[in-house]
């Protein structure tokens, strides 16, 4: 998912360019071979209906012209914000206006868009298909796709998150590391706002607006670094655990040295704060990155790093987030379903996932396959963005998937901000209250 | 005879358009709720499976849910008094200017015709305790800046504040209209004798437009109940649930839970209270103007 919502113009480094233009011509003779070998001429000139999220906008403009030199087809994005998509979907469909052939939402809607049959059943396709499944990144791969023992998808954007960090607003405030922990984070934080409030600079931005896929993202990165879990292998809730209410308790004090105010504090806002050097951490997705050094609007370039996000309690390993992260899906009734499939087949590829990583501008994409993450053209462009996200090759906490997990989602959301609001009670009262939500819903 | 007959079947035939397009219009929808908010229905898969009461149960015993209905009363109420009274007196003021305030009425009507997106990212933009209006102002004097947006005991009032700047137009528009309706004659043998001020205001003029404002004030009540897309850009509901309406939770059931059985069930609630708080309104409205015509 992309970080850079502000759509700034990018600005070209030499070495970016350099490696973009050989990657470039890596993709290019990939390209060429692959349409020669499997390109049914059928696909020329017939359009394809995508829905997409804001935030793949450039990457639907790249997959659009790329696709399109390659199999003739017209693609026909469709772009809606980031917490609409699954909606979108599943009345495109109900209504019988069926409108969209292919869509990319957010991983924890596939179980109740399956649920809904708004979208096929990709598991026979995708076994009998040549797709190197085993070289997705397999922490990415089964939360992405799988339901009940069915796959309806192929992972997108793989949209891990990692703490970035102002290395200036360290050096000022005393700092020469990040924090390797939850509490080393709230104690900086605390310290850069107290320190530099005043001039309008503080610990950091943390992402609280009522949202899934805002607060909800900030609540799972600490779970995770706390060495919590959603559910357990079963399939049951563990949201009540102590590592699930350390990590609400951190959330709140973390909320206490925020860019004010966390409440109102969104992705472009949060961004903003980032890119306008006046936050000294910020949690995000990976390609934040590349908007950082790209970005006209930046006042960060050279100036950032990044690292794993914390741990807490008693993890020590760093763990990833899998907080966002899109999988392509193919809508129920359409009438398109090969080319759907050649296309999503396609765009989830490794050549097309490591070509969107690099791509100027800047596309919001994140690693969904090993080769990808692994890639020489990733790792020469953005070194330590390449390690970070290698977190994410193993032990990662996902989002549960299945059914009523839409409604999972908003039932920690709704309850988180009522703690941070200071209506929940104590976080182990608000984690028990969300605890037996979920035992209702998901058993 | 033949004549009448086939008159009023002509009649009915050229009636019948307007009767199809009321019932698909307005007795699909409320069907649909009601068959939707007695199965189990979902976003994709409507009408699975009859559950009786229960999505309704469900929603009682939900304390979120039975406070937004309360919280939204209370904010339609507070909003819909705020609006009449500065729709009231702004009216009257520029009545009584009425020859000089041509731009300064197109000027009062201007948040009218801002749509309501606009509206909420202007006053998020004001609310903004990093160098919003507000706190901007405030730093002049030396008042800490402010969070509103963000503030569980201010949050809902913020919202309220950009509603009521929105929709006191309105009020105003009506009771200038019937500020200028009024007879000329009465006022003056008022005036003549010895009415002036508060006293020709409480006695003549408020009588004479009560009905219209009765009127306005049933409209601005419909609409604040109804709010949805100020809460929606301003605070998505938060912080916590200090700004979650009973319209905004349908929306996140509806759409991010995918559960419309559930918001079924909520809209049925609301469709209760919206009735129970607009009936006596509307009766006074009605009374109002009848009193109205009966002395004119």
């Amino acid at each position: 998912m992309s970080s850079s919502r502000s759509g700034q113009t990018p600005r070209r480094s030499v070495l970016a360019g350099a490696v973009l233009a050989s990657a470039a011509l890596v993709l290019s003779a990939c390209g060429s071979s692959q349409a020669s070998e499997s390109t049914p001429e059928s696909f020329e000139g017939q359009e394809l209906s995508v829905l997409l999220i804001t935030s793949h906008e450039g990457a639907s403009k790249w997959l659009a012209d790329e696709f399109q030199k390659k199999t003739g087809a017209i693609i026909k994005p469709t772009i809606v914000p980031y917490d609409e998509i699954g909606s979108t979907l599943a009345l495109d469909q109900q209504s019988g206006a069926n409108k969209f052939d292919v869509a990319a939402p957010w991983y924890v809607s596939i179980g109740d868009l399956a649920a809904d049959d708004s979208i096929k059943d990709l598991t026979d396709w995708i076994e009998e298909s040549d797709q190197d499944t085993a070289d997705f990144i397999p922490a990415i791969y089964d939360p992405y796709t799988l339901v009940d023992g069915k796959r309806y998808g192929v992972p997108f954007d793989g949209d891990t998150h990692v703490l970035f960090y102002n290395k200036e607003i360290l050096e000022r405030n005393g700092f020469d590391a990040p924090p390797a922990t939850w509490d080393e984070y709230v104690e900086q934080s605390k310290t850069i706002t107290e320190n530099e409030s005043s001039d309008g600079v503080y610990g950091a931005a943390v992402f609280g607006q009522k949202s899934p896929l805002i607060l909800g993202a900030s609540y799972a990165n600490r779970l995770a670094g706390f060495g919590g879990e959603f559910v357990d292998a079963e399939g049951k809730p563990t949201i009540n655990t102590p590592e699930a209410v350390a990590a609400a308790e951190n959330l709140v004090e973390s909320v206490k040295y925020a860019f004010p105010t966390a409440a109102e504090t969104d992705f472009g806002v949060g961004n903003g704060a980032w890119f306008d050097a006046k936050v000294g951490f910020i949690e995000n997705w990976t390609d934040l990155g590349v908007g950082s050094e790209i970005n006209d609007d930046s006042k960060v370039a050279g100036k950032w790093g990044v690292a794993t996000l914390p741990v807490g309690g008693a993890q020590t390993e760093a763990r990833a987030s899998l907080v966002a992260g899109f999988t392509w899906v193919v809508a129920e009734n359409t009438e398109k379903e090969e080319l759907a499939k050649e296309f999503i087949k396609w765009a989830a590829s490794s050549e097309v996932n490591e070509a969107l990583l690099t791509a100027e501008p800047a596309t919001g994409i994140d690693p969904n396959r090993q080769s990808s993450l692994e890639s020489a053209s990733y790792g020469s462009s953005y070194p330590a963005l390449q390690e970070a996200n290698r977190a994410t090759l193993a032990g990662t906490l996902a989002w549960p998937t299945g059914r009523n997990a839409n409604q999972a989602a908003q039932i920690l959301t709704d309850e988180l901000a009522k703690l941070l609001a200071g209506q929940g009670g104590s976080a182990q009262e608000t984690m028990d209250r969300i605890q037996s939500e979920w035992e209702r819903i998901l058993g | 005879m033949a004549s009448s007959l086939a008159e009023r079947r002509a009649g009915r035939l050229f009636v019948s358009p307007t009767v199809l397009t009321l019932l698909v219009l307005g007795a699909f929808p409320l069907l649909f709720i009601l068959a939707a908010a007695f199965t189990d229905s979902s976003l994709g898969k409507p009408f699975k499976e009859f559950t009786g009461a229960d999505n309704l149960a469900t929603v009682l015993g939900n304390a979120d849910v039975v406070a937004s209905l309360s919280r939204t009363v209370g904010y339609a109420v507070g909003t819909t008094a705020a609006s009449v009274v500065l729709g009231v007196v702004v009216a009257t003021a520029v009545h009584q200017a009425v020859r000089s305030g041509a731009v300064v009425r197109t000027l009062l009507l201007l948040p009218l015709i801002v749509p309501p997106v606009v509206v909420g990212t202007l006053f998020k933009l004001i609310f903004n305790p990093a160098g919003g209006l507000l706190a901007t102002v405030l730093g002049f004097v030396g008042i800490p800046a402010p969070a509103p947006l963000s503030d569980p005991g201010l949050a809902l009032g913020a919202v309220m504040v950009a509603d009521i700047w929105e929709w006191t137009p309105l009020v105003f528009i009506l009771v200038f209209a019937a500020l200028l309706g009024q007879d000329p004659s009465i006022t003056e043998a008022a005036r003549m004798d010895g009415a002036h001020g508060w006293k020709l205001f409480a006695a003549v003029t408020l009588p004479a437009i009560a009905g219209t404002i009765a009127a306005a004030a049933f409209i601005r009540l419909v609409l604040a109940l109804k709010v949805f897309d100020l809460v929606y850009i301003m605070t998505a509901g938060g912080p916590g649930q200090s700004t979650t309406t009973t319209s905004y939770l349908i929306h996140q059931v509806a759409l991010k839970e995918f559960d419309i059985g559930r918001a079924s069930a909520i809209t049925l609630l609301l469709a209760v209270v919206v009735t129970l708080v607009t009936l006596p309104a509307a009766g006074l409205a009605a009374r109002l103007r009848r009193k109205e015509e009966a002395t004119a």
